[in-house]
C-alpha cells in the first residue's frame, strides 16, 4: 500500500516521469506507426495482386496454349472454380497522341489481349475501370467543378468493359492510369487530364513483336486503337506499364490466331501454294482461375495441375489434332506469382520490425539512467521507509512499480499518437507535401520572436538556464518557421517506388499490441537495476549521509 | 519475568570498515532499557551513540559473534531481514534529529507511513487515520494535515516525526538528537510532548550530547570511547 503511495506521488510531483513517459510514448509511437504502415502495405499489395490475376495462373511459353477454350471448359466444370479467362501477356511500344506535332511520345508497356467479359469474372477489371458517368446529381455535385466525369456518357464505361468504341463498333483499348502522363492525380484521389489530354476517344497505336514457338522474332506489327478508358488498379507498377486490348486483336497481330495448316511435303499448285491439311487452332499464353469461396489457392493449384495434365495426355494421344499443348506450363497461386513483389516487401517489413525495435533498448537505458538518477536523488527516502520497517522487497517494488506505470502510460500514449499518426497518414502527407498555410508560418514567426523576447529579458536577468532555454526556443522555432517560409513541399510516399497511390492508413493491432507490451517490458527491465540498487542501499548510509 | 529489561544490549561491538581501513566505535557496550524509563544516552559528537541507536533500533547488525541485542528477551540482532523489518515497523519508532519526512507526502501522509507499511489491520483503514488524525490534533497539527513538510517550521516537522513514530503503538521510541535542530523553546516544547508520552507509560531512549537536555530523561548513561559508563551525579 505504501509502495503505491510513494510510486504516485514520486509520479506526480516530479517533471522527469512526464519526460520517461513521453520516451516511451515516442518509442512505442514510432514502431507501431512503421510496422502498421509496412504491414498496410504488405496487405494492399496482396489484396491487389489477387485482385489483378485471380488466384490460380498458368502460364505457357512465348508459343502459347492451343485448345484454351475446350480447356477453359473443363476446369470452368470443376467445383472449385468460380470463373477462369484466357490471356497473352506480352510487351509492346505504344505511341501516344501527345505533345501536338508529328513528334509523339512513346511508352513501353505491358500488353494484356483480354477476353474482357470473363476477366471481369476472374479480376476486378470491371470495378477498377475508372472513367465513368456520375450515378446521379449528387454524386456530380460531389466532384470538382473540372472533374471531366460530371460531362461523362454511360456509354464509356459500357465501352471499357467490352473493350469495344461502340460508335465506331472499332476495338478499343484501355490504358493503365498513369500509361499516360497526362493524367494529374488530385488530392482527394480523382484525375485531371493535364494540358488537357483526356485520353479516352483518343488513338493510340500499338506495335507487338510476334514471336514463333521456336523464339524467332518476325516483322513487328502495329494497329491504332482508339482509348476507351483507363484502368486504375491502385497498384502503381500495373497501372503505369499494362493496357488491354480484345484477345482476338492480341492473337492476330501476335500471330497466335487460328490459322491453315500447309503440307509443305506436296507440291505446290499452279498458284504456289500448297495444300492445306488443316488448321491449327489459335492460342493464348496464360490462363486466370479465380477459386469458389471457401477453396483455397494452393487446393485449386493442385486441381488445375492435375486437370491440364489430363487434358494434355488426352490431346496428345487424339491423332487428330494438329497441335500439342505444352507439357512445360507453370501453375502458380497468385502469391507465388508476385512472390517477387511479395516477399521483398515481408523481408522489408521484418527487417523495419528488427531495427525499429531496437528502440526498445534506448528506451530501457533511457528510464534505466532517469530511474537511477532518482534512485541517489531518493536515498535519504530510502534510509526513512527502511526506518519504518519497510522491507527490501517493498523498496524495489516502489520503483518496479514506477516503472510499470511509465511503461503501461508511456505504451497506451504510444498507442494512441500511432493510432492518430497512422489513420491520418495521408492528410499529414499531403500537408507535407504542400506549402504551410499562412496562419501556420505567422504563429512560427510569433512564437520565435516571443522567445527572442524572452532571451533578452533573461540575458539582462543574468540567468544561465533561463537565457540557454530561450535561446535554444529561439533557435528551434526561427529554424521551423524558416523551413515552413522556405518549404514548398515534399513527396516522401513517391507511389513509384511504393507501388500504391496512398499511404496504407490501417493501425497494425496485432502489432500495437505486441509493441505496447514491449515497451511495458523494457519500461520494467529499465527500472530494475535502479530499483535493484535502491533495495541494496544500507539504511544507516542512507540515513547519515543521503 | 518482571525484571528482564525491554531492550537489552550485552557487549555490543560495532566497527565500521573503509576498505582496510577498520573504526571500531563500540567497544563492548552494555545497556539494559527497562519498560516505562526515559532513558538518555550522553556523549560527544563521534561517541557512537547515533551508532548504539541504530543497533537498537534493528537497523544495523553488531560485528559477527561481538555481543548481542535483547528485545523482550529475544535476540534480534541474529533474526532474518524480514523480522528485523516487523520490528522496525510494530515495535520501535524513530525520532530523528532531522526529521527525516518524506517531502513528497503531506503531514497526514507521513503519520501514517508506518501504518501503510504495517498493512492490513484487524481496525480497519479509517481507524488507523482517524488515529493518526487524533495524534496529529493533539500535537496542534490538526490544521496542518494536507501540508507539505516544506511548508512546516522545524518544530513542526519534529512534531510530525514524533506523530510517525508512535502511529503504530511502539513498545520504544527512539530519538537521536530530537532537539538537536531546534532552537531552545521549540526543543522545549518536543521535549515536553515526549515528557507527556513517556508519562502513559512510553519507553524512550534519546541520544543527545546536550546535558540540559538529558536530564529531562528518568536516567542518563554516558558513552565514551566505544563504551557506557554511568555519569558523576554532578
Amino acid at each position: 500500500m505504501y509502495a503505491s503511495l510513494v510510486s504516485n506521488r514520486y509520479l506526480t510531483s516530479r517533471l522527469i516521469p512526464v519526460i520517461a513517459v513521453a520516451a516511451v510514448a515516442l518509442c512505442v509511437a514510432l514502431v507501431i506507426t512503421v510496422v502498421s504502415v509496412m504491414s498496410g502495405f504488405l496487405d494492399m499489395l496482396k489484396a491487389s495482386g489477387r485482385s489483378i490475376v485471380g488466384d490460380v495462373i498458368v502460364s505457357s511459353g512465348i508459343g502459347g496454349m492451343p485448345y484454351a477454350e475446350e480447356l477453359l471448359a473443363e476446369l470452368r466444370a470443376l467445383p472449385e472454380v468460380a470463373g477462369a479467362t484466357p490471356l497473352i501477356d506480352t510487351i509492346g511500344l505504344l505511341r501516344m497522341p501527345y505533345p501536338a506535332g508529328p513528334q509523339k511520345e512513346t511508352a513501353h508497356v505491358q500488353v494484356w489481349a483480354v477476353d474482357p467479359a470473363s476477366l471481369a469474372g476472374v479480376t476486378d477489371f470491371a470495378d477498377d475501370l475508372y472513367w465513368r458517368a456520375p450515378k446521379d446529381a449528387a454524386a456530380a455535385d460531389a466532384m470538382a467543378p473540372d472533374d471531366p466525369r460530371r460531362a461523362l456518357d454511360p456509354t464509356i464505361l459500357e465501352d471499357g468493359k467490352r473493350l469495344l468504341q461502340s460508335s465506331t463498333n472499332t476495338p478499343g483499348i484501355a490504358l493503365g492510369m498513369h500509361v499516360s502522363v497526362g493524367n494529374a492525380r488530385q488530392r482527394d484521389g480523382s484525375y485531371l487530364p493535364r494540358y488537357g489530354w483526356f485520353m479516352p476517344g483518343l488513338e493510340v497505336t500499338l506495335t507487338v513483336v510476334p514471336v514463333s514457338g521456336k523464339g524467332k522474332i518476325a516483322e513487328p506489327r502495329e494497329q491504332i486503337f482508339p482509348v476507351v478508358n483507363e484502368v486504375q488498379t491502385g497498384l502503381f507498377e500495373v497501372d503505369r506499364n499494362r493496357v488491354y486490348i480484345p484477345l482476338q486483336e492480341g492473337q492476330r497481330l501476335l500471330r497466335l490466331d487460328e490459322a491453315p495448316l500447309y503440307d509443305l511435303t506436296a507440291d505446290p499448285d499452279a498458284s504456289g501454294n500448297y495444300p492445306v491439311i488443316g488448321r491449327t487452332p489459335a492460342r493464348v499464353t496464360k490462363l486466370l482461375l479465380r477459386a469458389k469461396p471457401g477453396c483455397s489457392a494452393d487446393a485449386l493449384r493442385d486441381r488445375v495441375q492435375a486437370t491440364y495434365d489430363a487434358f494434355a495426355d488426352r490431346i496428345e494421344a487424339d491423332r487428330s489434332r494438329t497441335a500439342s499443348m505444352p507439357r512445360f506450363v507453370q501453375v502458380l497461386t497468385w502469391e507465388q506469382q508476385l512472390r517477387d513483389l511479395i516477399i521483398p516487401v515481408e523481408k522489408e517489413r521484418e527487417m523495419m520490425r528488427v531495427l525499429f525495435s531496437l528502440i526498445y533498448l534506448v528506451c530501457a537505458g533511457l528510464i534505466l539512467s532517469i530511474f537511477w538518477a532518482i534512485v541517489v536523488e531518493k536515498t535519504r527516502d530510502i534510509g526513512i521507509l527502511r526506518s519504518v520497517g519497510a522491507s527490501r522487497t517493498g523498496v524495489m517494488w516502489i520503483f518496479l512499480r514506477y516503472g510499470l506505470i511509465i511503461g503501461t502510460l508511456g505504451s497506451a500514449l504510444g498507442v494512441l499518437l500511432a493510432w492518430a499518426i497512422v489513420t491520418n497518414v495521408n492528410p499529414i502527407h499531403e500537408a507535407i507535401g504542400s506549402d504551410a498555410p499562412l496562419a501556420i508560418r505567422v504563429t512560427a514567426w510569433c512564437l520565435a520572436s516571443a522567445c527572442a523576447v524572452g532571451l533578452c529579458v533573461t540575458a539582462l536577468r543574468r540567468k544561465f538556464l533561463p537565457t540557454l532555454l530561450w535561446t535554444l526556443g529561439t533557435i528551434v522555432l526561427s529554424a521551423a518557421a524558416l523551413g515552413l517560409t522556405l518549404h514548398h513541399g515534399t513527396l516522401i510516399w513517391d507511389p513509384s517506388i511504393y507501388y500504391f497511390t496512398l499511404v496504407p492508413d490501417k493501425v497494425d493491432w496485432w502489432a500495437a499490441g505486441t509493441t505496447a507490451v514491449g515497451g511495458v517490458l523494457f519500461s520494467v527491465i529499465g527500472s530494475a537495476i535502479p530499483a535493484a540498487k535502491a533495495a541494496d542501499i544500507d539504511p544507516v548510509e542512507a540515513l547519515r549521509y543521503g | 519475568m518482571a525484571d528482564l529489561p525491554l531492550l537489552d544490549a550485552r557487549d555490543v561491538h560495532k566497527t565500521y570498515r573503509f576498505g582496510a581501513l577498520g573504526v571500531e566505535v563500540l567497544r563492548g557496550v552494555n545497556l539494559a532499557v527497562r519498560s516505562g524509563e526515559w532513558l538518555a544516552i550522553l556523549g560527544s559528537s563521534g561517541s557512537g551513540k547515533s551508532t548504539l541507536m541504530h543497533l537498537l533500533g534493528g537497523l544495523d547488525r553488531p560485528d559477527a559473534g561481538q555481543g548481542e541485542i535483547h528485545f523482550r528477551g529475544e535476540p534480534i540482532s541474529l533474526q532474518p531481514g524480514s523480522a528485523l523489518d516487523r520490528y522496525r515497523n510494530r515495535d520501535i519508532g524513530f525520532v530523528f534529529q532531522f526529521y527525516h519526512l518524506l517531502p513528497e507526502l503531506n503531514v497526514l501522509e507521513n503519520t501514517l507511513l508506518p501504518a501503510l507499511v504495517f498493512g492490513a489491520r484487524s481496525e480497519g483503514r479509517t481507524a488507523v487515520r482517524q488515529d493518526a488524525e487524533a495524534l496529529l490534533g493533539a500535537f496542534g497539527l490538526g490544521h496542518r494535515l494536507t501540508h507539505r513538510p516544506s511548508q512546516l517550521s522545524g518544530g513542526e516537522r519534529q512534531r510530525v516525526a514524533i506523530a510517525r513514530a508512535l502511529i503504530n503503538r511502539p513498545a520504544v521510541l527512539l530519538a537521536d538528537e530530537p532537539t538537536g535542530n531546534l532552537d531552545a523553546a521549540t526543543g522545549a516544547g518536543i521535549l515536553d510532548l515526549l515528557a507527556e508520552r513517556h508519562k502513559q507509560g512510553l519507553t524512550i531512549v534519546m541520544v543527545t550530547h546536550d546535558h540540559e537536555v538529558a536530564a529531562r530523561a528518568t536516567r542518563q548513561i554516558r558513552l565514551l570511547n566505544g563504551t557506557t559508563e554511568t555519569p558523576d551525579a554532578t
